[in-house]
């Protein structure tokens, strides 16, 4: 992989796969200002398919259905990231429309597009994990944009006027930094010419990220959802950890492998499923985030293991604060977190994914190697440390279950 | 030396032709090469719900997750541990007509990861010993005094956890209603009363039963050396003069001769429901692509004729989700249209359906959806070749449950002889609307 300069300052991560029949291209653009309205990006995200100045939005949907392209936008907490993946014979046309959804977008369906909204979010809710998962954002980022969920956005969308997106769509446009990643069979000479063809009109600006940092949790808090006919109850419980960029992120990496996230070795896995028969799915998942982590683990369980599921959490994650682990385990962890990185980089998009997303961090493409380099380096006492650091803040708890359950747990 | 019959299949997609190799015991081993860090190891058994009847129902699900409790040389615990470590993903599924395990795994300096993968794959399949104290005592559902859970009580757990899921209720009770005698009519994963139930010997019973050599295909893809591996193979899944099982068959089900209609309740805000129609057996290919191609046409995609007609340009906002899928079964699989409305439009939600599915038998489809199902379907296989994990899927799929992979070879030649006439009589022959079956989740009143 290789990076260069396009004309528009715009940089460039390229890498030749040879024999590859589809191609990807991945470009990130970062959120450095709070939308002025909740779920305002969301639905930007949602209606730049839907129409240009040359093109409606059926025709957009016909030319990549047509041909096969896959385009999509995602707004995460901290970036849009817009994906196009495709046969390599439709590079041009599937550039033409990425350029064209991104220089002449028009939002003129919102209304329309805010009611398919509002259908599939109630949809959504409809399943008791979403449903408790929403509750969990909620409660750990309380107050903080990181902590949207469906039902904000539902009671926020009717709001939202052409005027705000066009606003937000401006900023996009002119005034986010942006990176765009390749990764094809194409030589990258083909890739720079197409590059510039194409996307050499967007307009990249570094400036500063001006969002407020989520504030930290004062307290432990549990939020609760009564659901009477579930029939599982859904656990949430989780730390506020620190961002993407800490030092202690491959430390983080090892500790959620140890703890739940290695598949059918964790702890969590081990202990709670496969010793006390509670759950089919138990995990715990780390996000990092660019202006804070957080950390969670998750059971589901039949309602009236609620006490003893929340006890299992508590003895495993005071086993990792008080105990050093061993050394065939942090071997083990490493192994694991190395080895399953080669799965991030299979396949063309999920390389450009990768590799855009570390250049878009400002971590450089070629990060991947150097956080392989970072994981093998951590020792048992990095891990203790750090997991006494975080794990002795204040938590956050959700959980979903008949009301009766919860009244036994003591939760409400 | 064991003599092995050898063939090669052209691949589409794929740098090298794909090698399948057939032992004098009937175990068939395929060899797929693509380059690359990881490679996949998989077994595929030719058994699922299809050999259940209504006392072990889920027995095939509860025996995959049994199998990985320990073998006579490996504790239970010691194949997760040992292969985990090595940053592999290692995981098992059971469906209507096949259970399959699988390991995704980097292979390693020499190869090493390989070797050690292969011989805990092998001995997994081979020797699972299922320990009392892992599969945990028959209980009673109702006491509530139970306290040491095993495996049977994670089983029930996903039990409990799918009765959760909307999308998997709503299937569950079309796919009861649409077959009528066929052992497809149940569900993969059983239910409470008899996995808490079953015992270990019957799980045993049918373990030696089904795990024969002709039922198993064991299947590798990456960028190894056939020369080197297939010999190791052989070594490793010694079954020791195990008997074959020949495969019961089962008379394809008749589709209803009515419209058939169920409504369930649960405490939901939107309505789902479903229309079912029985398919071809998953040999006819030509018929079960046609019904792929259907399914892009009717229901995948933005442009699609659903989406477009019934949530873009609809007159009411009756929908808030609607599309199709195929399930490609040994006997018969099944095609259906799945939508989550608004509540208070159920029978307008229905009838517009409806109105779509008479308008594709009547007028058929254009020129355009054609060639656009044609691309795409073409395109989904490219996609299926980019990983080693889905090219041993897709592998796997057609040798179980086809019966032959000969047929990936014509695979594109097939899709493109397919005519517009040929998917409107396709369309007029499976989704007449008096064999439709409508399953419907409402909210509680």
């Amino acid at each position: 992989m290789k990076k260069y300069n396009l004309k528009n300052s715009i940089q460039a991560a390229i890498k030749t796969n040879n024999n590859t029949p589809r191609c990807a291209v991945v470009m990130y653009v970062k959120i450095n200002k709070e939308e002025e309205k909740t779920g305002l990006y969301y639905i930007l995200s949602r209606l730049f398919l839907k129409g240009t100045k040359t093109r409606t939005s059926d025709e957009i949907s016909d030319l990549l259905d047509e041909n096969v392209i896959d385009i999509s936008i995602d707004k995460k907490n901290d970036y849009f990231k817009f994906k196009l993946l495709c046969l390599n014979e439709d590079i041009d046309l599937g550039l033409d429309i990425l350029r064209d959804i991104f220089e002449n977008s028009t939002f003129d369906d919102l209304n329309k597009e805010v009611e398919k909204i509002k259908g599939e979010f109630e949809a959504d809710l409809d399943s008791a994990k979403i449903k408790a998962q929403d509750e969990y954002y909620r409660t750990i980022y309380k107050n903080h944009p990181y902590g949207t969920g469906r039902k904000e956005i539902l009671n926020q969308i009717d709001s939202i006027t052409k005027e705000d997106l066009l606003k937000a769509y401006n900023e996009i446009k002119y005034n986010l930094p942006k990176n765009i990643c390749v990764v094809s069979s194409f030589e990258h000479k083909t890739v720079l010419n197409l590059l510039e063809k194409y996307l050499g009109g967007l307009i990249t600006k570094k400036s500063e990220d001006t969002r407020k940092i989520p504030e930290k949790l004062d307290d432990n808090i549990i939020s609760v959802v009564e659901k009477e006919d579930a029939n599982q109850a859904q656990i949430f419980q989780g730390w506020r950890f620190p961002s993407v960029y800490s030092e202690e992120y491959p430390v983080i990496l090892l500790l959620n492998t140890i703890i739940g996230a290695s598949g059918l070795s964790s702890r969590l896995f081990l202990e709670l499923r496969e010793k006390q028969g509670l759950a089919y799915t138990v995990r715990s998942v780390y996000e990092p985030n660019l202006l804070s982590g957080q950390f969670f683990v998750y059971i589901a369980t039949e309602p009236k293991n609620i006490k003893t599921s929340i006890e299992g959490f508590k003895i495993e994650i005071n086993k990792i604060m008080t105990e050093l682990i061993t050394d065939e385990e942090l071997e083990n962890a490493k192994n694991n977190a190395i080895g399953k990185r080669q799965f991030y980089t299979e396949t063309n998009i999920s390389e450009a994914s990768l590799r855009g997303y570390y250049e878009f961090l400002g971590l450089g493409f070629d990060f991947e190697e150097k956080l392989k380099s970072k994981i093998k380096s951590v020792t048992k006492q990095d891990i203790i440390n750090t997991a006494e650091k975080y794990f002795s803040q204040p938590k956050a708890l959700c959980v979903l279950a008949p009301k009766k359950y919860l009244e036994s747990a003591n939760l409400i | 030396m064991e003599q092995l019959k050898k063939k090669e299949v052209k691949y589409p997609y794929l740098e090298k032709p794909v090698e399948i190799y057939e032992r004098e015991n009937g175990h068939k081993i395929i060899f797929a090469y693509k380059k690359g860090e990881l490679i996949n190891i998989s077994s595929w058994v030719k058994t699922g719900s299809v050999n259940e009847n209504d006392e072990n129902n889920g027995i095939s699900h509860f025996l995959e997750h049994l199998m990985f409790k320990g073998t006579s040389k490996h504790k239970a615990g010691e194949f997760d541990r040992t292969l985990e470590s090595k940053g592999a993903i290692v995981n098992a599924a059971t469906w209507k007509d096949y259970t399959f395990y699988y390991v995704t795994v980097p292979k390693g300096t020499s190869d090493k990861n390989f070797k050690d993968t292969l011989e805990l794959h092998a001995d997994m399949m081979l020797d699972p010993v299922i320990p009392d104290n892992e599969i945990g005592e028959p209980f009673d559902l109702n006491n509530p005094n139970i306290t040491t859970k095993r495996e049977r009580h994670v089983v029930i757990e996903e039990i409990r956890m799918r009765k959760d899921q909307p999308w998997t209720s709503v299937y569950n009770n079309l796919n009861y209603n649409m077959y009528t005698s066929h052992p497809y009519k149940r569900d993969v994963i059983g239910n409470e009363q008899i996995i808490s139930q079953i015992s270990r010997d019957s799980v045993m019973n049918y373990y030696k039963t089904h795990y024969t050599p002709n039922n198993i295909t064991t299947i590798i893809v990456g960028d190894l050396n056939p020369d080197e591996i297939i010999p190791l193979v052989t070594k490793e899944f010694d079954f020791k003069g195990r008997l074959n099982y020949i495969n019961k068959s089962f008379p394809k089900d008749l589709p209803t001769e009515e419209t058939k209609v169920s409504v369930k309740y649960s405490q939901i805000n939107t309505g789902f429901l479903m229309f079912g129609y029985l398919g071809p057996e998953a040999s006819d290919i030509k018929n079960s692509t046609i019904l792929e191609m259907i399914s892009i046409i009717l229901g995948e995609g933005s442009s699609a004729r659903l989406y477009r007609r019934l949530i873009e340009k609809a007159k009411k906002p009756v929908f808030n989700v609607v599309s199709c899928d195929f399930y490609s079964f040994r006997d018969g699989g099944n095609f259906f249209i799945q939508a989550n409305f608004k509540p208070d439009y159920k029978n307008e939600a229905i009838e517009l359906i409806k109105e779509q599915v008479n308008e594709l038998i009547k007028n058929g489809i254009t020129e355009n959806e054609l060639k656009k199902a044609k691309k795409k379907l073409k395109a989904c296989f490219a996609e299926n070749s980019e990983t080693v994990s889905d090219i041993a899927d897709t592998i796997g799929y057609y040798m179980t449950v086809c019966n032959n992979l000969e047929c990936v070879e014509e695979y594109v030649e097939t899709i493109d002889k397919i005519t517009t006439e040929e998917i409107r009589q396709a369309a007029e022959k499976y989704l007449d609307l008096n064999h439709a079956v409508i399953s419907v989740l409402m909210p509680e009143e």
